[in-house]
């Protein structure tokens, strides 16, 4: 366990030492403090509307002012969250694996499963503790502002952190296997930006296929690929106090993210370097 | 008692999907005793780097077996006792000096309540305590051999092994890296170390193995493997003059070089023949050495023996 944190806490500070995150840190924020201003300058009767009306509708009124907020945030940060992570974090194995420095590792007292799971763990917790920094900060604004103090958009740490480390895994994978940080980055923004969503919405090009056979097989690889969209989907309805519809999409993406984990360790294992 | 042993070692690179192989190591065995300082050497591509990775488990046999401290190689944790400088090798370069080795003090599971010191003391040692808090990306390829050196001693290692390691060094760099491991080796240390650079393996070295394409040519003592059989330096009271040397002695190929007679007997035996002919003919010998020649000439000679040139 302490060989995995080292690596765990070298690989958080290899990211650190990439700009990107830091510009994700500052960019984080740079939106808390256009919101903090937002919020101190612009009144509670401008930002409803409702002054004079009842305490409920007051209240319903604030409940979605307050959501309308946090979907501001939670969606880009979704999308755009998880497209600098995706970025940044790609080249954490190749980099390892370049001659030199993996044998410098490979030569110590450490096994070649925990040198995965460090490098996993590593790359989810900063990518955690950006997200947290950012949502929580939201959280606390929109708390104070209209004492709307509802957790469930904290849950969205979780789950944006969740598609992450989907996602992660299968660039580990691609890292073990290629050692090209490029084909990992290509493949993850190829299932996060075009395959997820249009498999999630397969079912309605099958009013236009009359192939069952070519159904099967679409549905195989929606089955098999993680859900991104569907997690961006519970992520949003997390975010404003909705619940979690099915929970196939988390179940079957969790087990592709250990799938991909387990056939890192395996590859990784039997390579020479 | 052996503190590495190689039986039979095979490694070839290629899967088995694979149609390019390379046979990095062939039926290679060695041992090495412990407190020694072994040189490995052989030309580019003779299989020397393969074999310590194959030792630390970065790359893995094809056939036969390997043990460090009398153990299989397999067992992982063991390599706690081991350090490792690697050929061109590359610290994260985002790392200070400190940093580098505080990451490698852990990962070698070293605990050491004064760290700190210890990594004073040893960047100290490698010349390196004024960069200590410098990023490793602006170093020198000098200053990363002695830095990796430092990693490589880092956690007081009984077997060390080292790849390359004057490479791109300067001559009083090299000089103070050879103190190094001659003061490694008085602590007891074992020190297998790879190297195409002869002359620096002859200096530090107890015994020396040479490998080419995978084959162990020799292995011996720096001692044995300089010393011939077959040539001898005779130094004699009377001088043979010329024509002598070139009729009585003829048979023999006697010949003179600074005061002493070179013979190329070939053997002790004939050697013998030669020393009593001498006796004969009323030549007082002084002393009869066997030749040396420089670990250079013997391994080219070794190398282009083994390519049948």
């Amino acid at each position: 366990m302490r060989n995995i944190l080292t690596i765990t806490q070298y690989t958080f500070k290899e990211a650190f030492s990439r700009k990107i995150f830091l510009t994700f840190f500052g960019i984080s924020s740079f939106v808390l403090l256009i919101f903090s201003l937002i919020f101190y300058f612009v009144g509670f009767d401008n930002l409803t509307g409702m002054a004079g009306t009842s305490n409920e509708m007051t209240d319903n009124v604030l409940t979605q002012v307050a959501d309308f907020f946090k979907m501001m945030i939670v969606m880009p940060l979704f999308g755009g969250g998880l497209f600098l992570s995706i970025f940044s974090a790609s080249s954490f194995i190749p980099n390892m694996l370049e001659k030199g420095n993996i044998d410098l590792i490979l030569s110590k007292p450490v096994s070649r499963s925990q040198v995965i799971w460090g490098k996993f763990l590593g790359g989810i917790s900063i990518v955690l503790l950006n997200i947290a920094y950012l949502v929580l900060g939201i959280w606390l604004l929109i708390g104070l502002k209209f004492s709307v103090w509802g957790a469930s958009i904290l849950v969205t740490i979780l789950s944006i952190t969740f598609a992450f480390a989907v996602l992660y895994a299968l660039i580990i994978l691609i890292g073990v296997l290629t050692r090209s940080s490029l084909l990992a980055m290509m493949m993850s923004y190829l299932i996060f930006f075009i395959l997820s969503p249009i498999l999630a919405t397969r079912e309605q090009f099958y009013d236009f296929l009359d192939n069952k056979f070519v159904e099967h097989i679409i549905d195989g690889f929606y089955y098999f690929l993680p859900k991104t969209s569907e997690i961006a989907s519970i992520t949003a309805s997390l975010a404003t106090g909705g619940g979690i519809d099915s929970y196939q999409p988390i179940i079957s993406s969790f087990l592709f993210m250990i799938l991909s984990i387990g056939i890192s360790i395996f590859i990784f294992s039997k390579k020479d370097y | 008692m052996n503190i590495i042993e190689v039986n039979n070692l095979t490694k070839i690179y290629g899967g088995k999907l694979t149609k390019r192989k390379v046979t990095a190591l062939d039926d290679f065995s060695l041992q090495v005793k412990e407190g020694n300082i072994f040189g490995l050497l052989g030309p580019n591509g003779a299989g020397k780097t393969t074999l310590i990775k194959v030792l630390l488990g970065i790359a893995f046999a094809t056939h036969g077996n390997c043990k460090l401290f009398g153990k299989d190689i397999a067992e992982y944790k063991q390599k706690k006792m081991v350090g490792y400088l690697p050929e061109n090798h590359r610290f994260p370069s985002y790392l200070t000096a400190e940093d580098v080795m505080k990451y490698f003090a852990a990962l070698s599971g070293y605990r050491n309540s004064n760290l700190n010191g210890r990594i004073d003391e040893l960047l100290k040692i490698v010349k390196m305590d004024q960069w200590k808090k410098v990023k490793v990306k602006k170093y020198s390829k000098g200053m990363m051999q002695r830095l990796g050196l430092a990693q490589a001693m880092l956690h007081d290692p009984k077997l060390i092994f080292l790849d390359e390691p004057t490479d791109g060094v300067d001559p009083i760099g090299r000089k103070e890296i050879r103190e190094v491991l001659t003061n490694l080796k008085k602590d007891g240390k074992t020190i297998f170390l790879n190297s195409h650079l002869l002359s620096e393996v002859e200096l530090v070295s107890d015994r020396v193995a040479i490998l080419n394409k995978g084959r162990l040519l020799q292995e011996g003592s720096v001692e044995e493997l300089t010393t011939t059989k077959e040539t001898f330096h005779l130094e004699l009271e009377n001088e043979i003059s010329d024509e002598e040397l070139e009729s009585k002695w003829k048979e023999f190929n006697l010949s003179r070089r600074d005061g002493k007679y070179i013979a190329p007997v070939g053997s002790v035996d004939r050697l013998n023949v030669l020393i009593d002919q001498l006796r004969a003919a009323g030549k007082f010998i002084k002393s009869v050495t066997p030749m040396k020649h420089s670990l250079e000439d013997m391994f080219i000679s070794l190398i282009n023996e083994s390519e049948g040139r």
